[in-house]
C-alpha cells in the first residue's frame, strides 16, 4: 500500500518535472519550429542562477525570477543575433544553436567553474502525505506546478495574446498581414522558452547534480517527450511526459536502468518512425 | 564540380608528402582525420547533395570499426576469410542503411527532422547496446589488441592504405556526382513533389544516397579499427557524429574534398590546441557558428569563386534520339464516388467524373471546390477515405505519386515546381529519363545527351529551352510555367493533369502556352486535364468540361451546354449553395 | 613563472610537431608528460591535477631533479574518447620525448594508450582501478577494492552493525569488479546483499532504485556510481530520508562530489580511499601544507585524483633514482619493491601494484573527518610476467 503511493508520488514528481523540463523547448520547437539544441544550457542557466542567488544570500524564491529574467535575456540575445536570420533552414538552426549551447557551457565554466555545486532545499525533510513520509520540497515543487500548469492552459486557450501566439503558428504571413507583428512575437516566444527553462532550471536545482555538463541530459529528455506527445499543445506536452515517464519508470523497474533507458529510445524511435506527428496533433 | 578538377590533384600532391615533410607521427595523425574525413563526405553526399541530415553517423562509422576490428582479430592469419570480412565491414553498415533509409522515407514525405532524430535516436541505442553488451563488443572496454592491417605498420605505411581509401572515396562520390544519378539526387533536395510526379521513387533515392554514405562511414571505420588498434564505444557516440557534422559544415556540405579539408584542418587543430589551450571550445563554437551564419557553404564555398575564374569545360551535345513511347487506346481515368476528407472537413464528398476520349478537358468550379484536391488524390498525395480512382480499369487509388507517374500520368502544379539551383538542360534531362532509364544509363558520366521529338518541338516553339546552362531559379515566372510544362509533356504521358498552368502570364504568354498546348497535346496524343478559371482559356482550349462543386461533379459537357445548365449558373452567381 | 615555461614548453611542443625534422640538439630536461582529463564531465579534477604537477615537479627540481636533470613536464587530455588519449600520448612521447607517461583516467583510455604504447615506455596508471592487468611495462598506484574495502566492511560491519547491503553502481567493468570483490568480504563479515543495481551514465532520476532500497529494508548502501550520477543518488538519498535508514559507503566519493552533495544530504555517508584533503598525517601534511601556501587557500581542493598524479611524480622519481636510468628496462627490473613516502605514507610496489595505507571518512558538514586509518593494506592483485 504504502509502496505504490510512494510509486504513485514519485511517477507524479516524475512525470511533472519531465513536462517542466519539456515546456520550453515545446514552446521554441512548437511555435517557432527551431530545435533547440542550447535549451538544456538554459535549464543549466536556472540552476546556476538559483546557486548564484544562494551564494549571494538571497532566498531560493527570489531566484526563480531572477532566472527567468537570465535566462529570458539570453534567449532573447540568442534570437535576435543569431536565429532570426535562420528561420528559413531549419538544419542551421539545429545547428547554430548547437554551437551556442557549446558557448553557454563554456561560459558557465569560466563563471562558476567546473566543479559541482550545491543548492540547498528551502524547505527540508518530509510531509505526511496520506500516511506516508514524502520529501516535503519535492511537494512543494508538484504542487506549484500543478498550479501554473493549469492556469497556463487556461491562458493558452482563453486569452488575446494565445490566439495571437496560434495565429501566428498556423499562417505567419496572414498574421503580418492582419497586424499581429510576428518578429516581435518570435522573440517574445524565443525568451519565454528560454525563460521557462530557467525556471525548470532553478525549481530542480536542489533536487539534482550541478554542473556544466548537466544540460545534455535534460535536452534528451525533452526531445523524448516532445517526439512521443506532439507539438504545439498542452495536451501533447502532459500525454508526452506521461508517457515518458510511466515508461522510464516501469522499464527501469523492471528491466534494470540501461534496460529502461534502452526501451526509451526504442519508444523515441518508434514515435519518430511511424507517428511523427505524436499522439496529439494540436498543429 | 568543376572546382573540383583543379584541386584534387594538388591536394593529393600534398597529402602524399606529409610523412616526407613532416614526419611520420603527423601523418599517423593526418591520417586518422582523413579517415573522419572520409566519414564527413558521405555526410556531405546525403547533405549538401540530397537533403538529408544524418545527425548520427557514428552508427556507421563505429559499425564499421567494430566489424572491421573483430575480422582483423578473428581472422588474423586467415587473408581468404579476412578480406571478404573486412568488405563486409562495408556492406552491412551500407545494408543496414539502406534499410533505415527505405523504412523511413517510404513512411515520411519531405526531409522533415524526423529522419535526422530517428539516426541520432538509432546512434545512442547502439551506444548503449555496446557499452552493455560485454561478450560482443567488450563493453565499456571495448574491442583490445586489434592486430594491424596485415603488411601494414599503423604508425607510418598504413597512410597509404588510407590515402588509397580516400581517393577511392572521393572518386567514387565524383563518379556519382557526374553522372545522372548525382542530377537526381540533388534534384531530391530541390523539389520532391516534382521529381516523384516525374516517376522516380524518392525514397529509394534517398535510401541509396544514405547507403552509400554508410559504406564509407563503414569503410573508415574497418581502417580506423586497424590504425588505433583499439574500439570502444565512443566510436558510437553522438558526440562524434556531432563533430563529423562540425567539420562537414565547416568544410562545405555541398563539397566533395571540403569535408575532408574540414576534418583534417579543424579536427587537428582541436586535437592539438585541446592540451595547451583551455578555451579550445570556445574557439571551436565561435567558428563553427560564424560558418553557419555566414558562410553556410563552409570553407570550399568561399574557395570556389576564386576558382570558378577557371576555363569551363565544354559539355556534349545531345546526340541520343529516345524513341517516343507507343501510343494504343487511351486509358480511361476514372473517379468513382471518391471521398477525402480531412478531420472534419469534407473536401471531396464523392466525387465521380470519367475521362474516356483523347483531348483538352478542363475542370472549373469556385475556389474550395475540390479541384487541386482531386489531382492530389489521384497522385496519392491525399488519402482516400471512400470511392475508388481507376486507370484503365485497374484500381490506383491511394498508390504513391511515383508509381502514379510511371503510369504515364503526368503533373503540372500551379505554382512551377522547378529545381531552382540546377540548370534548364538538368531539367530536360531529368524529364528525358522520367520516361524509363536503366541502371548502367543512372551511372554513366556526362548529362545533356538525350533528346526526342516533343523536345525538338518545345525548343521550336520557346527558344529560351536551348539557353541549357542558365540556372532554373532565376528564369522568369513565365518561363518556368513553361519548362515545368515541358518537363510533365517531354516523356509522352497518356494524360496530364495541368493545374491552371496559365496563372501568373501575361497575355502574350498565355497565348503562346496555350498553343503550345494545343499543338502538343494535338500532335502526340496527349490528353490534358486542365484546371482553369480563366475562361478565355477555357474558351480556347477544351473540348470537355467538367464543373465541380463542393467535392462532387455538379455538371459536364461543352462549354455551351455548361453555360446553360441551371445548376451551373446558380453556383456561379451565387444563387443556392 | 611556471606557466610561462609550461606555455613555451607546449608551444615548442606544437610547432616541432608541425615543422620538418632538424637535428635538434637534445636539451637537457628529463620529460616526464601526465594525462588526465581536462574537457568533458570528468575534467572535475582538471584544475587540482595542474596544480599538483605544478607542485611536485617545482618541489622535485628545486631538490636536484631526477638523475640529476630538471623535469619539464607536458600534460595531455584524457577527457574525450580513448582514441583522443592515445594521439595525446602518442604526441607526448613521439614528439616531445618524455621518458615515462602518468595518467590518472578511466580504464577504457588506460588499455587504449598501452595498447599503443606497449611498454617502450613506462606508464604508470595512479587512479582507482579493479586490479589484475598486467601488460609489461604498465604500473598502478591506485587503490583497489581489495584494499578500499577489505579492512572496511568489517569495520562497518562491527561499528555500524551494518549487516544488509544494497550495491548501486554504474553499468560498466569497475562497480561490477568491485561488487564482486565486495560480496565474499560482506559474507564473510556476517552480512547479506539484499539487492544489485547497475545504472546507465545518462539516468538523472534515481526514484525506482531509491524505493528499491527502501523496500528491501537495507542498512548499508556501497555505492560505486561515479560523476555526477553519483551527486545527484546521493542527494536524492538523503532528500527521501534514506541516511537514517541505512549508511553509504563510497569507493570514489571525494571532495568535489562531496561539496555537490552538499553538507545537508550527506548525514551517515562513508568514503573509503588513500588520500583525503583533509588527512593530517605528517606525510600528507607534507604534502598539503606547501600546496595551498603555493596556490592559496582557494586553490582547487586537493583529492584523491590529484593527489595520485603527485604520487606517480614520487614513484618515478623513486623507480629512476634506483635504476640509475631512463631504460624502460631497468624501469621495469627497479619498480619491483620499490618504496617511497607519499602523501598517503609509505607506499611499497610488488608485482607492480602497489601496498598503501586506506583511510575511512565520513562526512562532516561540507568536508571529510578521518575516522579510521589502515596501515600498509595488501592490493589484493600482483602481475607475475
Amino acid at each position: 500500500m504504502d509502496a505504490s503511493l510512494f510509486f504513485l508520488l514519485n511517477m507524479g514528481y516524475g512525470v511533472l518535472t519531465l513536462a517542466l523540463v519539456a515546456l520550453g523547448l515545446a514552446v521554441i520547437f512548437g511555435l517557432l519550429g527551431v530545435m533547440n539544441m542550447a535549451h538544456g544550457e538554459f535549464i543549466a542557466m536556472g540552476a546556476y542562477s538559483a546557486y548564484a542567488a544562494q551564494s549571494a544570500g538571497l532566498p531560493l524564491f527570489v531566484s526563480l525570477p531572477a532566472a527567468a529574467v537570465v535566462t529570458g535575456a539570453v534567449g532573447w540575445l540568442i534570437e535576435a543575433t543569431v536565429v532570426r536570420h535562420l528561420y528559413e533552414r531549419p538544419f542551421d538552426t539545429l545547428l547554430a544553436t548547437w554551437g551556442i549551447s557549446i558557448l553557454l557551457r563554456e561560459g558557465i565554466k569560466l563563471l562558476f567553474g567546473v566543479d559541482y555545486k550545491s543548492v540547498v532545499e528551502p524547505v527540508s525533510g518530509s510531509t505526511g502525505v496520506l500516511g506516508i513520509d514524502y520529501p516535503t520540497y519535492r511537494i512543494a515543487v508538484m504542487a506549484a506546478l500543478l498550479v501554473c500548469f493549469f492556469l497556463l492552459f487556461l491562458w493558452y486557450r482563453k486569452s488575446h495574446a494565445s490566439a495571437r501566439v496560434r495565429a501566428m503558428i498556423a499562417n505567419p504571413e496572414l498574421a503580418a498581414i492582419v497586424g499581429i507583428n510576428t518578429e516581435r512575437l518570435a522573440s517574445l516566444a524565443f525568451a519565454i522558452g528560454a525563460a521557462s527553462a530557467g525556471i525548470a532550471g532553478a525549481m530542480l536545482a536542489p533536487l539534482v547534480q550541478i554542473e556544466p555538463y548537466m544540460g545534455i541530459n535534460y535536452l534528451l529528455q525533452s526531445f523524448f517527450v516532445l517526439v512521443v506527445g506532439g507539438l504545439g499543445s498542452f495536451q501533447g506536452l502532459f500525454i508526452g511526459s506521461g508517457v515518458i515517464g510511466g515508461v522510464a519508470s516501469t522499464a527501469s523497474a523492471a528491466l534494470g536502468g540501461s534496460g529502461g533507458y534502452v526501451t526509451l529510445l526504442l519508444v523515441s524511435i518508434l514515435f519518430l518512425w511511424l507517428k511523427p506527428e505524436g499522439l496529439y496533433a494540436g498543429r | 564540380m568543376r572546382v573540383a578538377d583543379l584541386s584534387l590533384p594538388l591536394l593529393l600532391a600534398a597529402l602524399v608528402a606529409v610523412p616526407f615533410v613532416f614526419g611520420n607521427f603527423t601523418a599517423y595523425q593526418v591520417g586518422l582525420f582523413l579517415l573522419y574525413g572520409i566519414v564527413a563526405q558521405g555526410i556531405a553526399l546525403c547533405w549538401g547533395r540530397v537533403g538529408i541530415l544524418p545527425l548520427g553517423q557514428a552508427l556507421f562509422f563505429g559499425l564499421g570499426a567494430y566489424l572491421g576490428g573483430g575480422a582483423l582479430i578473428r581472422f588474423e592469419h586467415s587473408p581468404i576469410l579476412l578480406y571478404p570480412a573486412l568488405l563486409g565491414a562495408v556492406l552491412v553498415p551500407a545494408a543496414v542503411a539502406g534499410a533505415i533509409g527505405l523504412l523511413v522515407f517510404r513512411r515520411n514525405v519531405g526531409s522533415g527532422p524526423y529522419f535526422s532524430l530517428i539516426t541520432l535516436a538509432l546512434s545512442m541505442l547502439a551506444y548503449q547496446i555496446a557499452l552493455g553488451a560485454d561478450w560482443l563488443t567488450g563493453g565499456y572496454m571495448g574491442l583490445n589488441g586489434i592486430p594491424p592491417l596485415p603488411g601494414t605498420d599503423p604508425w607510418s605505411t598504413l597512410y597509404w592504405v588510407i590515402l588509397g581509401a580516400l581517393v577511392l572515396s572521393t572518386g567514387v562520390l565524383l563518379w556519382i556526382t557526374r553522372s545522372p544519378l548525382g542530377q537526381l539526387l540533388h534534384a531530391v533536395s530541390q523539389n520532391e513533389d516534382r521529381l516523384s510526379f516525374l516517376g522516380f521513387d524518392i525514397a529509394r533515392l534517398k535510401a541509396l544516397a544514405f547507403a552509400v554514405s554508410a559504406a564509407l562511414a563503414g569503410m573508415a571505420g574497418a581502417l580506423y579499427a586497424a590504425q588505433q588498434g583499439i574500439v570502444t564505444p565512443q566510436v558510437l557516440a553522438y558526440v562524434l557524429s556531432g563533430e563529423l557534422l562540425i567539420w562537414t559544415a565547416v568544410g562545405g556540405r555541398a563539397s566533395l574534398i571540403g569535408p575532408v579539408a574540414g576534418a583534417v584542418l579543424i579536427g587537428m587543430l582541436t586535437s592539438n590546441l585541446r592540451d595547451t589551450f583551455q578555451y579550445w571550445e570556445i574557439l571551436l563554437a565561435l567558428l563553427f557558428l560564424a560558418i553557419v551564419l555566414f558562410a553556410p557553404t563552409g570553407l570550399a564555398g568561399l574557395v570556389a569563386p576564386l576558382l570558378k575564374r577557371l576555363p569551363k569545360r565544354a559539355h556534349a551535345v545531345r546526340d541520343v534520339e529516345r524513341p517516343l513511347p507507343d501510343r494504343g487506346d487511351p486509358p480511361t481515368l476514372s473517379f468513382e464516388e471518391v471521398r477525402v476528407t480531412i478531420g472534419s472537413v469534407r473536401i471531396l464528398q464523392g466525387l465521380s467524373l470519367e475521362l474516356k476520349k483523347r483531348g483538352l478537358h478542363c475542370l472549373i468550379g469556385p475556389n474550395g471546390a475540390g479541384k487541386t484536391s482531386a489531382f492530389n488524390a489521384l497522385m496519392g498525395r491525399l488519402p482516400v477515405s471512400g470511392g475508388r480512382i481507376t486507370w484503365g480499369g485497374r484500381d490506383i487509388t491511394g498508390l504513391p505519386a511515383h508509381k502514379v507517374a510511371r503510369l504515364g500520368i503526368g503533373r503540372k502544379l500551379q505554382v512551377p515546381a522547378i529545381f531552382h539551383d540546377m540548370t534548364v538542360g538538368a531539367h530536360l534531362d531529368i524529364a528525358l529519363w522520367s520516361g524509363g532509364i536503366s541502371g548502367w544509363e543512372l551511372l554513366g558520366q556526362g548529362a545533356f545527351r538525350y533528346r526526342n521529338e516533343i523536345l525538338g518541338v518545345l525548343k521550336e516553339m520557346f527558344p529560351f529551352l536551348n539557353d541549357e546552362d542558365k540556372r532554373a531559379g532565376d528564369l522568369s515566372l513565365g518561363h518556368r510555367q513553361v519548362l515545368e510544362f515541358a518537363l510533365a509533356v517531354i516523356a509522352r504521358p497518356e494524360v496530364v493533369l495541368l493545374d491552371e498552368p496559365c496563372a501568373g502570364l501575361s497575355t502574350q504568354e498565355t497565348a503562346d502556352l496555350i498553343a503550345a498546348m494545343r499543338k502538343i497535346a494535338g500532335r502526340f496524343d496527349i490528353s490534358a486535364l486542365i484546371i482553369e478559371h480563366d475562361f478565355s482559356v477555357v474558351e480556347e482550349l477544351s473540348d470537355h468540361i467538367f464543373v465541380l462543386h463542393q467535392g462532387q461533379t455538379l455538371s459536364e459537357g461543352t462549354l455551351e451546354a455548361i453555360r446553360a445548365d441551371h445548376k451551373v449558373q446558380a453556383v456561379y452567381t451565387g444563387g443556392t449553395k | 613563472m611556471e606557466r610561462r615555461d609550461f606555455l613555451k614548453a607546449s608551444l615548442i611542443a606544437s610547432i616541432s610537431a608541425v615543422t620538418p625534422r632538424l637535428a635538434l640538439a637534445q636539451s637537457d630536461t628529463l620529460k616526464l608528460g601526465f594525462l588526465f582529463p581536462k574537457s568533458g564531465p570528468a575534467a572535475i579534477f582538471g584544475p587540482s591535477s595542474e596544480t599538483s604537477i605544478k607542485l611536485g615537479v617545482s618541489q622535485i627540481n628545486a631538490a636536484g631533479g631526477i638523475l640529476g636533470r630538471q623535469i619539464e613536464a607536458f600534460t595531455g587530455d584524457a577527457g574525450g574518447a580513448p582514441s583522443d588519449t592515445v594521439q595525446a600520448a602518442q604526441r607526448m612521447w613521439r614528439s616531445n620525448g618524455i621518458v615515462a607517461l602518468i595518467g590518472q583516467h578511466d580504464s577504457a583510455s588506460r588499455a587504449a594508450v598501452i595498447g599503443s604504447i606497449h611498454g617502450q615506455i613506462p606508464y604508470i596508471f595512479t587512479a582507482l582501478s579493479e586490479g589484475g592487468f598486467c601488460q609489461p611495462g604498465l604500473y598502478a598506484l591506485g587503490e583497489t577494492p581489495q584494499q578500499q574495502l577489505g579492512p572496511v566492511i568489517p569495520y562497518l560491519a562491527k561499528e555500524k552493525r551494518a549487516s544488509k547491503w544494497y550495491l548501486v553502481g554504474n553499468d560498466y567493468d569497475w562497480p561490477r569488479k568491485s561488487n564482486d570483490i565486495a560480496k565474499p568480504m560482506i559474507k564473510a563479515s556476517g552480512g547479506n546483499i539484499v539487492g544489485e543495481e547497475y545504472l546507465p551514465f545518462s539516468v538523472n532520476n534515481f526514484d525506482t532504485t531509491l524505493s528499491k532500497i527502501r523496500d528491501s529494508g537495507a542498512d548499508a548502501v556501497f555505492i560505486t556510481l561515479v560523476g555526477s550520477a553519483s551527486v545527484g543518488f546521493n542527494r536524492a538519498y538523503a532528500s527521501f530520508g534514506l541516511d537514517k535508514q541505512a549508511l553509504r559507503l563510497g569507493t570514489l566519493i571525494e571532495e568535489n562530489t562531496l561539496a555537490g552533495i552538499g553538507a545537508e544530504n550527506s548525514k551517515n555517508l562513508f568514503s573509503s580511499v588513500g588520500y583525503f584533503d583533509a588527512l593530517d598525517t605528517p606525510a600528507a601534511l607534507a604534502f598539503r601544507t606547501p600546496y595551498y601556501k603555493t596556490f592559496g587557500k582557494d586553490a582547487p581542493v586537493l583529492n584523491t585524483a590529484s593527489e595520485g598524479l603527485y604520487e606517480g611524480l614520487l614513484f618515478v622519481k623513486a623507480v629512476f633514482g634506483k635504476a640509475g636510468s631512463t631504460d624502460p628496462k631497468a624501469f621495469a627490473a627497479a619498480a619491483e619493491g620499490a618504496s617511497y613516502q607519499g602523501p598517503r605514507g609509505q607506499v611499497t610496489m610488488k608485482g607492480r601494484f602497489v601496498n598503501s595505507n586506506v583511510y575511512l571518512a565520513t562526512a562532516e558538514g561540507a568536508a571529510f573527518k578521518i575516522i579510521e586509518s589502515f596501515q600498509n593494506v595488501d592490493p589484493g592483485t600482483a602481475c607475475t610476467n
